[in-house]
């Protein structure tokens, strides 16, 4: 398990959801988890600095988890950060689009603790070979 | 039992938020009626859907899922223009949020929800097949409505993953890892299953609550029809009263702030009380206690401020519920109505919040129903054939004020009147003695309907009168005004906060007590010459009007000391009278302490005064309804019921 002390951002338009998917990382030994309601916000918080990894839905108003990713692969300072997509559908031009833009990995709604455990874990193994 | 242990915290916020999320859907939906074309809005109502689905798939409320899924779909088509929005494709949809409420209500009672109804399921998956939304088909095909999108519809509607060598590349490319089949999984279940795909690919992986058999068997169609009559759900809405509240963080954070400052000045007190009790009372201790205390006195009514401030909400949270209401009963009777919100920011008590939500249905349905005229007749009176319901909430003061305006036929006292009259509400002397502003409140009496024909829809009249004690319960007071031909407008006058009430201390011999300020309308010097008697009972006359005078001595069954020298002019929603007092002490805001245990009639509470005094807080409806059992005896035959106290 990578660093449990790492700041995660949730990105995310439904406050349930943060909470969902902050519960399940706390299960998972990170507790250090920032929020932010939608990429608007989210990029902000990303270029106050201190986050290490983004856990982001897809469909969001103002920008969206896409124009987000995509807004963090274009900064010279972001560009390094893992992103974890979560999308509702396995569709294919989902997958597709979250690829070409540079995601990290993605995960389909719902999921649980140990399936998030794992794309997490396959993110660090890339990351640290 | 709950079909969601463990899950209970996340379930209020799930349905909190989603309740919320889903009536702003509503509220969008009647906007789309009336231009369908927008993107905008067809685009926030599919993410709407669509967040409520993905938070519905962590709760495992399959079917919720799949009502959720379809009408996505729907929206999907409808914003890619691949699909237009028909009227009954429209009435479709409704259906469906109605359809998601319900689920929202089992969920709320720990149950998880029964399927959709049947034609609902099916019309949805009928649009979506490009068939008419108004004809539900007979058979579905198992493949899901969504697949079959794909297949007869053009352009890019949902697409099912095909297993092949592009979803495995891609899929490898994104986790670097080949061990999931998705080739096993996706096909028969990712078209309508946005839950299934790789995930429930591996078993092994899930929790208990999430079983893939189970969610597999929830996308079949079939499934989704099976058994559960639909009208299970309708009389299960036993309407649990929230019992839990959503604050902004930086609220409770200046609450936190303060009680942290009121903990160091407290220090700062005792370390003075001991420098005191030392024998230290040079100017420098005095003055830094003085400091110490004013300090206090700041920071204890700035966190009673806060505390407050946590409990108001947006009534925008009550209004969003309503024009979908509208929009439905105006299309039940064939009329075009809008109804427009107006100060959705306005702050109010949560408590009161909750408790204004039936009367302004009722008040909403009654403008919508009787206000409003139909188009027909609007033209014929040279109005546009669209009417205009508005829900207006603004702070005055310390009062809040709602205002239910329509621009329909209005009322007209003498039918008013007439009506009262015929229903035996109140003999012909009483109903000539009324002006237009009395005959307008005629309908807050128990028993009136302004219509001869009951409807349905309002009711039988049985609703103005409960509009009205709802109201008063709240120390709040509605009036209506009616321009004829131009329409009505009710208006309901309510206190910032039940917790703190404006008073006027008033004082009879030596002892004060309290009148709710929100009954008081001026303040009077009391000439007993120009005191007349009419029918027995003292009046004066105030720019015209005959006012009652009643002693407040008389009202509490106290001796008459001496002539009372003021009187107060109070009004309450069905009468105006003077209440003769000895003097007056000023006006406070009391702190209500109830009287649980003893409490004698005419008393509301107890509250205290800065000098430690003690004062009982009148009840003035209560003393003048044992002063008009009194009346009522003694006078029966002579006195217009109405004017003096029924």
């Amino acid at each position: 398990m990578a660093d449990p002390k790492m700041r995660i951002l949730v990105v995310d338009d439904f406050s349930t959801m943060r909470r969902i998917v902050r519960n399940l990382l706390k299960e998972l030994g990170y507790a250090n988890v920032d929020e932010a309601e939608d990429g608007a916000v989210a990029l902000q918080k990303l270029q106050g600095g201190g986050i290490d990894f983004v856990v982001t839905d897809w469909n969001m108003p103002n920008l969206d988890g896409l124009q987000l990713l995509q807004a963090i692969r274009s900064s010279p300072a972001l560009k390094h950060l893992p992103v974890l997509m979560i999308t509702a559908e396995a569709k294919k031009e989902n997958i597709i689009a979250a690829a070409q833009a540079g995601a990290s990995g993605y995960i389909v709604k719902p999921f649980t603790a140990a399936t998030l455990a794992e794309k997490l874990q396959k993110i660090f193994e890339r990351m640290g070979g | 039992m709950s079909d969601f242990p463990g899950m209970e915290d996340l379930l209020q916020d799930f349905l909190q938020e989603a309740g919320d999320l889903l009536s702003d859907v509503d509220n969008k939906l009647v906007d789309l009626e009336r231009s369908p074309a927008d993107r905008r809005l067809l685009n926030d109502i599919f993410r709407g859907f669509h967040t409520i689905k993905g938070g519905a798939g962590f709760l495992d409320a399959r079917e919720l899922v799949a009502l959720c899924h379809l009408t996505e779909n729907v929206f999907d088509r409808l914003r890619n223009v691949e699909m237009t929005l028909t009227p009954a494709l429209m009435d479709t949809i409704l259906a469906a949020t109605q359809g998601i409420r319900s689920m929202f209500a089992e969920i709320g009672q720990q149950r998880q929800p029964a399927p959709a109804a049947a034609d609902l399921m099916a019309a949805l998956r009928s649009a979506l097949a490009g068939g008419d939304a108004a004809q539900p088909v007979a058979a579905v095909p198992t493949v899901g409505a969504a697949a079959k999108a794909a297949q007869s519809g053009a352009g890019p509607a949902p697409l099912a993953p095909e297993s092949g060598p592009d979803w495995q590349a891609l899929h490898q490319a994104l986790t670097g890892r080949t061990s999931e089949p998705p080739a096993r999984a996706a096909p028969e279940q990712a078209p309508v299953a946005p839950v299934a795909a790789p995930v429930a690919a591996d078993p092994g992986q899930l929790q208990p609550h999430f079983p893939p058999e189970g969610r597999r068997a929830s996308d079949r169609p079939g499934a989704a029809m099976s058994g559960v009559p639909a009208g299970r759900r309708a009389d299960e809405r036993a309407a649990a009263r929230e019992t839990t509240i959503r604050v902004d963080t930086a609220r409770l954070d200046q609450v936190l702030n303060l009680s942290g400052e009121i903990g160091l000045t407290k220090n700062r007190l005792t370390s003075l009380r001991a420098e005191i009790i030392a024998g230290r009372t040079d100017s420098e201790t005095l003055q830094a206690l003085d400091q110490a205390v004013s300090q206090l006195d700041l920071l204890v009514s700035d966190l009673q401020n806060s505390v407050m401030k946590t409990r108001m909400q947006p009534i925008g949270r009550l209004f969003q519920k309503y024009p979908r209401i509208a929009r439905d009963l105006a299309r039940q009777l064939g009329k075009d109505v809008e109804l427009a919100l107006v100060g959705e920011e306005t702050e109010v008590d949560k408590t009161m919040i909750e408790d204004l939500a039936d009367p302004l249905i009722h008040l909403i349905r009654n403008a919508v129903d009787h206000g409003v005229e139909s188009p027909d007749e609007r033209r014929a009176a040279g109005k546009p054939a669209k009417s205009v319901v508005r829900l207006e909430a603004r702070q005055e003061g310390d009062h809040i004020v709602l205002m239910i305006a329509d621009d329909g036929r209005g009322i007209s006292p003498e039918r008013i009147r007439a009506k009262a009259v015929e229903k035996k509400i109140i003999s012909e002397e009483e109903a000539n003695t009324l002006d237009e502003r009395q005959s307008l409140n005629l309908i807050f009496l128990p028993g009136f309907s302004t219509m001869s024909q009951a409807s349905s829809i309002s009711g039988r009249g049985v609703g103005m009168d409960v509009v009205k004690t709802n109201i008063q319960k709240l120390n709040g007071s509605i009036e209506i005004r009616s321009d004829l031909g131009k329409g009505s407008v009710f208006v309901i006058s309510l206190p910032l906060t039940l917790a703190i009430l404006p008073v006027l201390l008033v004082v009879l011999g030596d002892q004060p007590f309290a009148l709710p300020l929100s009954m008081v309308r001026e303040i009077l010097p009391i000439d007993q010459s120009k005191m007349q008697e009419v029918g027995g009972r003292d009046t004066l006359v105030v720019r015209g009007e005959i006012l009652p005078v009643i002693a407040l001595a008389h009202l509490l069954g106290w001796p008459q000391a001496r002539e009372p020298e003021y009187g107060v002019l109070m009004q309450t929603a069905e009468r105006s009278f003077i209440l003769a007092v000895d003097n007056f002490a000023g006006r406070d805001d009391a702190v209500i302490k109830a009287l649980d245990d003893f409490r004698p009639r005419g008393v509301a509470g107890v509250t205290t005064l800065s000098n430690g005094q003690i004062v009982l807080i009148l009840d003035m409806k209560e003393l003048l309804a044992d002063l008009a059992t009194h009346a009522d005896r003694e006078q029966r035959s002579t006195q217009p019921r109405v004017e003096l106290f029924a």
